[in-house]
């Protein structure tokens, strides 16, 4: 093969089963010269379902912006099954985005809103109106609303639209920028599952983005977090969860305690003079660290059950979480730790407490 | 069950609308009531209605050709106008660049510029060119005031316009022509249609732009000055009155239009 301007060189790993539909290599975005996207390399496998996570500005939605077309990259590369796209128009690419605002035609009847993309391709009228109606069974739309004004739809239903008329087009990659940000948590909820149904039956891949860890949790198989432009860290919900990359991340993963500690001249990580147990292996580059410890991993230190690390302060918060409790302990040095535990384990004594943690609950991330 | 205050703003409210609502047709009114009069001279109260006048105004080939011209002049203007402000309300309302706020009040200029002296200016602007004014001049002058109001109009409707939408229609394997024509289009059709009202009716009522540059033909607006002036005949009122009544007509057509195309959404 003499053939040049392949992107192939750039991954030269072996192809991995399955193999990745889209591939992005140092992929920026500058915006005036700020960088909103800040060389992201990522391969993504078909059929997989990958989540992106980040606050607002790190740059998520210009990402996925670039993966639909809409943008095109300032530098690196995105290649969709091994082809290179980064010129390739909107319109010219298999790929469908399902907006944050939906962006259904307001004009349009649910039916030709789903209708769009195969009036695009010219599919004679009863072959629309028939693949319209089984994409509303799909997604649970009932049959008489093929008729309906989109505008008189509830946010549910045009949820629902939206996505029967992304399915329409019969993409080989679905994005989605954040659709179920703007419902009540129920439906929320429900949409999420059905959204994750509807990925495992369509076999499709799909790429969402979102700032819910929730979200992200719940639905994928991969979730990439992004930070001002770059890629902190991706894995499996579980890798995110319990080996986060940095402190960003833990902390983007809900509520944790952060403690800081320095590593002292006989290899100590040490928290205000006290030395700080962590399990063995955990390696942290420089002096800088922080030992985070999820509040369902501290609690009460008494006589009976001790703890590899323990901390005295006074309880001054004490909330219900349903079928757990959570307490605000607040120590001597003035710090306040989250303790988390089950109904049953209610803490009955005084405000004057002792919690703790295992050198085994703990991870260290730098800085 | 209503409160002393509630109902004294309600007879204050109607009581308003009352007096706004004669206060604008009271003088049309009478106006319409003068093309009725038997008499040949303007006075009050009339003393002997009948359709005589109209009649003669219906029948007469001077007011034909008038009404042609003023016809003629005000379908170019409207299908011009449009045509150029659906362009321009996009360009700066649509999208991002360089200039467009000072496009945007360049352009809303020419509207406070009074028509007469804009008239007077366009005139000698055509004399310099060596082009003698016709009906056909009258339409680049009405043009020139009436392309910038038309503009807003239509801008109007481009502001509400959600870019995303074209966006999506790409997305979704749409070319740009295909997109202008199954969704900009359609979305921003009230406010075209609202444009080409607004074009027609002020190019149909225009007297001092036509004054200037229409040359020796003669619109509507035009003759009625001149006959007002001169050579007053009840064909005036008369004629005046039928110019306001195809207006109403048309602007009930355009809303009727408007609600039939809303039902048929459904």
């Amino acid at each position: 093969m003499s053939s040049v301007a392949s992107p192939t060189p750039f991954s030269p790993a072996a192809p991995k089963t399955p193999r990745p539909v889209l591939q992005l290599v140092d992929v920026c975005k500058l915006f005036d010269g700020f960088a909103a996207v800040d060389g992201i390399s990522l391969d993504i496998d078909e059929g997989e379902f990958v989540t992106i996570v980040g606050p607002s500005g790190s740059g998520k939605t210009t990402l996925l912006r670039m993966l639909a077309g809409l943008e095109s990259p300032s530098d690196g590369y995105i290649t969709l099954r091994g082809e290179l796209i980064n010129d390739v128009p909107s319109n010219r690419r298999p790929t469908c985005l399902v907006f944050q605002s939906l962006a259904l035609f307001p004009h349009m009847t649910v039916g030709d809103n789903i209708e769009f993309p195969l009036r695009v391709r010219k599919v004679a009228p009863d072959e629309r109106r028939r693949r319209a109606l089984e994409l509303m069974a799909k997604v649970r739309l009932p049959e008489d609303y093929y008729a309906k004004n989109v505008m008189l739809c509830s946010g549910g239903e045009k949820q629902r639209v939206a996505l029967a008329r992304a399915f329409a087009y019969d993409p080989d990659v679905l994005f989605f920028d954040e659709p179920l940000s703007a419902l009540d948590y129920k439906l929320k909820k429900l949409l999420e599952k059905e959204l994750k149904d509807l990925h495992r039956e369509s076999g499709k891949t799909f790429v969402y983005i979102t700032h819910s860890l929730e979200e992200a949790m719940v639905m994928s198989d991969r979730i990439g977090v992004m930070r001002a432009g770059k890629l902190v860290q991706i894995g499996t919900p579980e890798q995110i969860y319990t080996a986060p990359a940095d402190r960003f991340v833990a902390e983007f993963f809900g509520e944790v305690n952060v403690i800081p500690v320095r590593r002292s001249a006989d290899g100590w990580l040490r928290r205000d003079g006290r030395p700080v147990a962590v399990a063995p292996g955990l390696a942290i580059a420089g002096d800088e660290a922080s030992v985070v410890v999820r509040p369902e991993y501290m609690r009460f230190v008494t006589a009976e059950a001790g703890a590899d690390n323990t901390i005295s302060g006074t309880i001054f918060n004490e909330y219900s979480l349903g079928s757990r409790l959570q307490y605000q302990v607040r120590s001597r040095t003035g710090r306040t730790f989250l303790v988390e535990v089950p109904r049953a384990a209610a803490w009955k004594g005084d405000g004057e407490v002792t919690i703790g943690w295992d050198a085994a609950s703990a991870i260290v991330v730098g800085g | 069950m209503h409160t002393l205050g509630e109902t004294r703003s309600r007879f204050l409210i109607r009581a308003w609308t009352a007096f706004v609502v004669l206060a604008i047709y009271l003088p049309i009114a009478c106006g319409a009531l003068a093309g009725l009069s038997k008499g040949r001279y303007f006075a009050f109260p009339v003393r002997v209605l009948s359709g005589e006048w109209w009649g003669k105004t219906w029948d007469s080939f001077e007011i034909h050709v008038l009404v042609q011209n003023s016809l003629l002049i005000a379908l170019l203007v409207t299908v011009l106008s449009v045509l150029f402000a659906f362009f321009g309300a996009l360009a700066f309302a649509r999208y991002p660049w360089k200039g467009r706020r000072a496009f945007q009040r360049l352009l809303l200029l020419p509207i406070f510029f009074p028509q007469p002296v804009l008239g007077l200016a366009l005139l000698l602007w055509f004399n310099a060119l060596g082009i003698s004014p016709t009906w056909k001049t009258a339409v680049v002058a009405h043009l020139v005031w009436i392309v910038p109001v038309v503009t807003l109009v239509i801008a109007i409707q481009v502001f509400s316009f959600d870019p995303v939408l074209e966006e999506a229609a790409s997305d979704l394997g749409a070319s740009r022509l295909f997109t202008l024509r199954t969704v900009t289009l359609p979305i921003l059709w009230p406010g075209i249609w609202s444009g080409a009202l607004f074009a027609f009716l002020l190019s149909w009522g225009n007297f001092p732009l036509s004054l200037y540059t229409a040359g020796a033909d003669s619109t509507v607006p035009k003759w009625l000055y001149s006959k007002m002036v001169a050579g007053y005949t009840p064909m005036v009122p008369a004629l005046g009155t039928m110019s306001t009544l195809a207006a109403a007509a048309l602007l009930l057509a355009g809303g009727l239009i408007r609600i039939l195309v809303r039902r048929r959404m459904r």
